[in-house]
């Protein structure tokens, strides 16, 4: 037989788990448009929930009680979400949503940790789920059974709902045109809190099924998040039984097809490629679907609403000559601090923080040259930052010191890389552009473990290039550089660093290009790019050479992570790096050259100045004041839960200040005794119009 | 079947035409907006192409610009077959084309917009280093023909202004500016004076008369009134088909015109 019954159970057990996350997910999305990163941590809070509940009951009936409950308890959190953060986006861009549950991601992920503590638990199960038993000699895991029955009702029971009652009615019409159901008369808004809520709902009990099978952690929810997405892509964005169906099949096949191989296939050594490849494959499988068929196997094709995500915000903001003056304060500024390192400013702090500010200020610029110039929203850009960094990791460490023929050489791998996944990913729009560019930083991702293998050869120490590998090689460039110039070298006794070269020529190399004819065009695209088209311009070429541009600038932040750090590993491709990165542009602003630079610096001076001048001693406040009652241990360690402050801090700004930082001024001119001249800040009526 | 004789005769005369359209036909479902549609446009010739609301004038227009894609039959301009061609192939070619909607970009300033469909005509003169990093204003010729143009639409005044900013009349100039400065053999107008007063609708025919009186003109327009003066030749298009085609006396004294017409009109 090709698979064995208990390695199909197996995949059918985890698929129904799969099944009930992507569903949720997939209508949330299909109804509200809404890309919830926040599904897979509601998915954890159920399974956490479930925790809390069952321990105090214990036993048997601890977990049936949990199963009912922590699944209503999402449920109501998913609502409140929904109610207080969603809402107020409904006639924005679908890119704040992004922006929105990434902050959500942060923020319940930090409150698990302070709530549960950050080491995994096992959720006990009733015996009458537990154990095995035989059927024909066979033995069966009883709670596979459990899973598969109760998974299997509750999905029919959604269906049901959705197929047969009036809300379903409703809502599958919202999924289609929601203003000619507002036009109806219908509040369609009471609907949306529903599929929210229901969709956590459905979450929180995977969390649960699957946490009495593999047990509780802190990562299982941004474990699971990019599987959820991937099986909804493959499923049909929207499609709830293109949900159902692709998380069962995706379970087969990872638990039953990819890990154990093929005994029947051995002569194409599959097997032996196979697990190599796991993981993996799901990807390309996922780039392949949205290349061919970019609507799932479910899905209906939803052309108009792909449009929206679009970029409104553009730079109109502040006028060009006051945004040119502020750019170059900026860049300045960030020349003088490293000069001033160990004299007036502590220089732990330049190098741990300004250093990082830099690098991350020129990755979210080159993400802003496609995302805020041609409405290309990559969701893998983490792909170019960890090429960036792994190439030229590996050149330092076996071909020469020279810091600069390292950049050079990485630089031009990323930029042939980027033209060869924007000549792919160009010809699918929106979201699917979205989800194809985090196929493939995943794919990259996940082929970077086996990188780090294959690296094993040269730096002989550990199976991964770690800390010390990279903390051996002098990374000087010095005499022996191709070009005699080390990383840090002197002009007229000022040190320059490659830091600053790459930023420098990163702001003013995309300057350059945007006062381009070539910037023109993108800029017209970015405004029409229908008109562009039909003006004689083909905007995928453009698009395509943009994307190259981008992926270059962003592989040299890369590598000068790698310049300035002691080790590089697989996380530096992570999906995390994509949101966060997102996050900084829109933070200072979209579609700005100096934004993301303003925004660089506001997400690392934030986390800088909330883990070390407000928790700490919030914290300390805290202890003092409880010791003496003997309370100490009433409030948990949040001392570095920064980003449980920083997650908090997006979902504010989302909602409020959309526009970033960089639209504060404009803001404040009515107050201001002098005058400032503006942009007109323009796109804001067509925004409306789409919804 | 004389109405097509008759068409073939001609088309057969003129095989110099700058366009023709053969057996044109565009399905959505089982719905033919388009049936049968055979045209041919003469270089320098100022045709309009008239019909009630819903008679398939627009998505003709798509189809000869390649908005859309055909389901049957040919497009051919300038002697070449175009009917597969994506729009900017045919732009490239010498096709323009305006939209009934407004079409321009709102957050670019006006010389901006013009300076954009300019660019395009001189694209193969620069180097690909040159089109990246020499920044737009110190490109002489493409400078020279957007002044020019802004002079002739009568714009130079609001160059500087955002074109969303720019009332509704000047917006329809601006856009005339756009097709302009592409340089076209044929120019595709799709309701120019759509939403316009009569003022001002009077003021953009007088412009397209001036400043495009020597390329080859199709016009869309429902208000048969104000073609007559100016179109060589109609074509009336009712419900997909060719109802009749000749010079404005002839759609004039044209029974069939008049009741199709009128009785689409109410």
């Amino acid at each position: 037989m090709v698979i064995g019954i208990q390695q199909l159970l197996d995949g059918l057990t985890v698929g129904m788990g799969y099944a009930l996350i992507a569903a949720g997910l997939s209508v949330i999305f299909g109804v509200m448009y809404v890309i919830n990163f926040a599904h897979g941590e509601l998915y954890a809070l159920g399974a956490y929930f479930a925790l809390s509940v069952s321990a105090p009951i214990g036993g048997g009936a601890g977990f049936y009680v949990a199963l009912l409950v922590a699944p209503l308890l999402v449920g109501v959190v998913g609502v409140a979400i929904e109610r207080f953060t969603v809402r107020p986006l409904y006639d924005r861009n679908p890119l704040y949503h992004i922006l929105l549950t990434f902050g959500l991601v942060l923020l319940i992920n930090d409150l698990i940790i302070i709530g549960w503590g950050p080491q995994p638990q096992r959720l006990s199960r009733p015996d009458l789920i537990s154990g095995t038993f035989e059927v024909a000699g066979a033995t069966f895991s009883r709670y596979a059974f459990f899973i598969m029955l109760f998974g299997g009702g509750v999905t029919l029971a959604v269906w049901a709902a959705l197929t047969y009652t009036r809300y379903g009615l409703i809502v599958r019409a919202g999924a289609q045109d929601r203003r000619m159901v507002r036009n109806l008369g219908i509040d369609i808004d009471r609907y949306y809190s529903l599929v929210f809520g229901v969709g956590a709902a459905l979450a929180a009990l995977a969390g649960v099924v699957l946490a009495g099978r593999s047990g509780v952690a802190t990562g299982m929810g941004s474990d699971i998040i990019i599987t959820a997405f991937v099986i909804v892509v493959l499923g049909g964005l929207g499609s709830f039984k293109g949900a159902v169906l692709g998380g069962l099949g995706l379970g087969v096949l990872q638990e039953s097809i990819i890990r154990p191989g093929i005994p029947e296939l051995n002569w194409l050594l599959v097997p032996r490629i196979f697990p190599q490849l796991e993981g993996m494959i799901i990807f390309v499988l996922m780039i392949i679907v949205l290349l061919v068929r970019p609507q799932g196997l479910f899905g209906s094709e939803f052309e108009e609403e792909s449009g929206e995500l679009l970029v409104g915000t553009d730079g109109g903001v502040l006028a060009p000559d006051l945004r040119y003056k502020l750019g170059l304060g900026m860049i300045g500024l960030l020349a003088v601090f490293p000069v001033l390192s160990g004299t007036l400013l502590p220089s732990s702090l330049v190098e741990g923080l300004l250093i990082r500010i830099l690098y991350w200020g020129l990755f979210a610029l080159a993400l802003d040259f496609v995302m805020g110039y041609t409405g290309l929203v990559s969701l893998g850009h983490a792909l170019f930052w960890g090429l960036g960094a792994y190439v030229s990791a590996t050149i330092l460490m076996n071909l020469t010191e020279s810091a600069f023929v390292a950049a050079f050489v990485a630089v031009l791998v990323g930029a042939a890389v980027a033209w060869v996944v924007g000549y792919l990913s160009i010809r699918v729009h929106g979201v699917y552009f979205a989800m194809i560019t985090l196929a493939f930083a995943e794919l990259f991702h996940n082929s970077l473990t086996r990188i780090d293998r294959w690296a094993v050869g040269f730096c002989e120490t550990t199976p991964v290039c770690s800390p010390e590998d990279l903390q051996g090689v002098q990374i000087t460039g010095g005499s022996e550089g191709l070009f005699g110039i080390s990383q840090y070298y002197g002009i007229g006794g000022v040190g320059v660093r490659l830091d600053e070269i790459g930023v420098f020529l990163g702001f003013f190399l995309t300057r350059r290009i945007l006062n381009s004819p070539f910037g023109a065009v993108l800029k017209g695209i970015r405004e029409n790019e229908e008109r562009v088209r039909f003006l004689g311009y083909d905007p995928t070429v453009y698009k395509r050479r943009a994307f190259t541009i981008s992926g270059a600038f962003a592989t040299m932040a890369g590598v000068l992570f790698t310049l300035n750090s002691v080790g590089v590993s697989p996380a530096a491709a992570d999906w995390f790096k994509s949101g966060e990165v997102i996050v900084i542009v829109i933070l200072g602003g979209l579609g700005t050259l100096f934004g993301p630079i303003v925004g660089a610096f506001a997400f690392f001076g934030l986390e800088h100045l909330i883990q070390d001048n407000l928790l700490g001693p919030l914290q300390a406040l805290f202890t003092v004041v409880l010791e003496p009652l003997g309370q100490e241990g009433l409030v948990p360690d949040f001392s570095s839960r920064w980003r449980l402050a920083l997650g908090a801090l997006f979902v504010l700004f989302v909602i409020y200040l959309p526009r970033g930082l960089i639209s504060v001024p404009e803001k404040l001119a009515g107050y201001l005794p002098w005058e400032v001249s503006f942009g007109e800040p323009v796109g804001e009526d067509e925004r409306g119009e789409n919804r | 079947m004389s109405a097509g004789d008759a068409r073939s005769d001609r088309d057969s005369d003129d095989s110099e035409a700058i366009l023709r359209t053969d057996g044109l036909l565009k399905e959505f479902g089982n719905f033919a907006a388009i049936d049968d549609v055979s045209i041919a446009v003469e270089p320098g010739e100022f045709r309009s192409v008239i019909g009630p609301n819903g008679a398939g004038k627009t998505t003709l227009f798509n189809l000869i610009s390649g908005a859309l894609p055909v389901t049957e039959g040919t497009v051919t301009f300038q002697g070449e077959d175009i009917t597969n061609l994506p729009p900017e192939q045919r732009i490239r070619r010498g096709m323009a084309r305006s939209f009934q909607i407004s079409n321009i970009f709102g957050g670019l300033t006006v010389r901006e917009n013009v300076r954009l469909a300019a660019q395009a005509l001189h694209r193969e003169e620069y180097g690909l280093r040159e089109a990246l990093f020499r920044p737009t204003d110190r490109y002489d010729g493409i400078n020279e023909d957007t002044d020019r143009i802004l002079d002739r639409i009568g714009l130079a005044g609001v160059a500087e202004e955002t074109a969303a900013s720019l009332p509704y009349g000047d917006k329809r100039r601006l856009e005339i500016g756009v097709v302009l400065a592409t340089e076209p053999e044929l120019v595709l107008f799709d309701e120019p004076t759509a939403g316009m007063g009569p003022e001002e609708t009077q003021n953009t025919i007088d412009l397209i008369e001036e400043v495009l009186v020597d390329q080859t003109l199709i016009l869309v327009e429902h208000d048969i009134e104000l073609v007559m003066d100016l179109s060589d030749r109609i074509t009336v298009l009712h419900r997909g088909e060719v109802l009749s085609e000749g010079t404005p006396e002839e759609i004039a004294e044209d029974e069939a015109v008049r009741d199709a017409y009128l009785g689409g009109m109410t």
